[in-house]
């Protein structure tokens, strides 16, 4: 005990001993600012590096990289299918992204935390809201960095499957006119995901300032959502459409295909609700979430 | 005639039942003001309201002649703010951080790189500044936050307890440090401390608030100047002090026991250095020496004569503590 202590107070008195303030006097700053827009920018970028963990230590890297690792994996194999078979076997972006939304939501789950919750928790608050940053501006800049970089996580896959579809083509130039019509779908899927999982993700994380926690309840979420929408189908007479899409895995796969143009057997017996609807609902339960996260941000105390 | 630098009339801030603020008015002209009173007196309120970051309950406050309300946007590139907590985040880099905070503040990428160098530099955080943060000590973490509000050159800093935390060599530092940023670089500072003890040595002013209304404003120059208390302390216990007073008490100075240290009191102007006797009983005349001298004098020939070491020998003035208190 006594050992320990005596061990502290070395190191303490070796501390005091290193920083020795010297003189090295303040010149005052007359240069630019770039006032609101310039802080905006900067905390959105900021956000954006925390999210993929550029300049930070491996650990923070992982989770991004193993979500863009295997995400598109199955796209370059499907691809690599589709070019030794010599085009007998179809690209499907529906089949091939769907079950890949597990891996978005880990994405979400695991770092929207990192922004929202973390900024609570490391009460940086305060630094932030006494300098060209409003509270409302300040949502608007984590949003956007979350949303882009989950529409980014989103988009790879597909874009992968988009290039190399027209890439393994024996007539590119060809396959690139034909292929016109799938760069809309591709992006309206990513933009989707994108969306909704940023929105909830960020508002969930605003609440609590545990990380885990806020990974916890993200998850939580869209693995018992599907038991709460099928309760709500059967006692509080849900609509059977409405149900349908709000089913987290069956409504986004039921999207990707049908924005695809590709079918299941499933969908063969019971047509699903169109596709305007499926993009109103998950329109709707993004913007809730977002008017839930500007709400709590301006009631946070700091 | 240009604004006062902070102004409140009236302010009061409640927290539901509590109010942490009452109807408080006060002015406060440039130059380093310290803001005292005790934890939960409203000192840390009254800061928040003048950043804009609570809003006054009713009454006004203005910085620089904005109103804290209507004029927010103004106010925040003329004010830096050091937190009372933490609030570094571990993983980040002191560079990387406060370049970010001053991008934050509408700084150009670049110059935001300079200005965190500089007041990294200023703030005496060298090569530590490329570690992750989570590593610092508290003087350390102290400094950066410290650098973090003067990076886009405030004209004001507002500092809640800034020595929280710090051993006396870093309160010693972080003062000095404090006091060359209020008189060299004309940056006012309103800095806040439950410890009236260690403001008075920085500040030209001191404004004493007590269950959030104002006690008393003091300028600290008139008050402290020409007397003062000589503080000694001995590596002897207690007893060994007690002797020690008396035996200064027998030369004629007034000297008492406090706790772990003996205050010597030093008359004030110039006395002949014959006043005071020395320890073999000869008296020297002839020239005239500043009373602190013959104090200083009797304290080392007393410790010598005892064969005890002094550890501290500090001119301390405690005067405004005791006007303080005597309201």
């Amino acid at each position: 005990m006594a050992n320990e202590s005596g061990m502290t107070a070395a190191q303490a008195g070796g501390g005091a001993e290193a920083s020795v303030i010297h003189d090295l006097g303040y010149r005052r700053y007359e240069g630019a600012r770039d006032g609101a827009r310039g802080a905006f920018h900067a905390l959105t970028w900021q956000g954006i590096r925390t999210l993929l963990g550029i300049g930070r230590p491996l650990k923070a890297k992982a989770v991004p990289v193993c979500v863009a690792v295997v995400t598109m994996l199955p796209a370059l194999a499907s691809l690599a299918a589709a070019g030794a078979s010599g085009g007998q076997m179809p690209v499907r972006y529906g089949a091939l992204v769907a079950p890949q939304l597990l891996m978005f939501v880990l994405m979400a789950a695991a770092q929207a935390p990192e922004l929202f919750s973390r900024d609570v928790q490391h009460r940086v608050l305060p630094l932030l809201f006494t300098r060209d940053l409003t509270r409302d501006r300040y949502v608007a800049a984590r949003w956007l960095a979350l949303f882009t970089v989950m529409f980014a996580i989103a988009l790879a896959p597909l874009l992968l499957l988009y290039l190399g579809e027209i890439g393994i083509a024996k007539d590119p130039a060809a396959t690139f006119a034909n292929m016109r019509g799938k760069i809309g779908p591709v992006l309206l899927l990513a933009t989707c995901t994108g969306w909704v999982l940023a929105s909830v993700s960020a508002l969930l994380s605003s609440l609590t300032a545990r990380r885990a926690y806020a990974t916890a309840a993200t998850l939580a979420l869209f693995l018992v959502s599907a038991a709460v929408v099928s309760g709500l189908e059967k006692v509080a007479g849900l609509p059977e459409g409405l149900a349908a899409v709000l089913q987290p895995i069956e409504g986004y796969r039921t999207l990707a295909l049908q924005l695809f143009g590709e079918t299941s057997r499933a969908m063969e017996l019971t047509p699903p609700p169109a596709v305007w609807i499926y993009l109103a609902s998950y329109g709707g339960i993004g913007a809730l979430a977002i008017a839930g996260l500007v709400w709590r941000v301006r009631r946070l105390s700091v | 005639m240009s604004p006062p630098l902070i102004q409140t009339s009236e302010l009061t801030r409640r927290y539901g039942a509590v109010t942490s603020l009452d109807a408080l008015s006060v002015v406060i002209e440039p130059g380093i003001t310290g803001l005292v009173g005790a934890n939960g007196a409203g000192k840390s309120t009254l800061a928040k309201i003048l950043l804009g970051l609570v809003s006054p309950s009713s009454g006004s406050a203005s910085v620089m002649g904005h109103d804290v309300v209507q004029g927010r946007a103004q106010i925040r590139a003329l004010v830096g703010y050091m937190p009372e907590h933490d609030c570094l985040p571990p993983d980040m880099s002191a560079t990387e951080f406060v370049a970010f905070l001053a991008r934050c503040s509408g700084l150009p990428a670049t110059a935001a790189r300079e200005r965190a160098a500089e007041v990294l530099r200023h703030v005496g955080l060298f090569e530590e500044r490329y570690r992750p943060m989570g590593g610092y000590s508290t003087g350390m973490a102290q400094r950066v936050k410290l650098a973090q509000a003067l990076v886009h050159d405030p004209r004001i800093l507002i500092l809640d307890e800034p020595t929280n935390g710090l051993d006396p060599a870093g309160r010693d530092e972080m003062l000095a440090l404090v006091a060359r940023t209020g008189h060299e670089f004309g940056i006012s500072v309103l800095v806040s401390s439950h410890l009236l003890g260690e403001l008075e040595r920085i500040c030209e002013r001191i404004v004493l608030i007590e269950q959030g209304r104002l006690r008393r404003v003091a300028s600290v120059g008139s008050l402290t100047e020409a007397t003062g208390t000589l503080v000694v302390e001995l590596d002897r216990d207690a007893a060994t002090l007690q002797h020690f007073a008396q035996l200064l008490s027998a030369r004629g100075l007034t000297a008492r026991l406090e706790r772990h240290h003996v205050l010597v009191e030093v008359p004030a102007g110039d006395v002949p250095a014959g006043d005071v006797p020395a320890h073999d009983g000869t008296v020297p005349t002839g020239h005239h020496a500043p009373a602190e001298y013959a104090v200083y004098d009797a304290v080392r020939d007393v410790a010598l004569s005892m064969d005890a070491g002094i550890l501290r020998l500090e001119r301390r003035r405690g005067q405004l503590a005791e006007l303080f208190h005597g309201q």
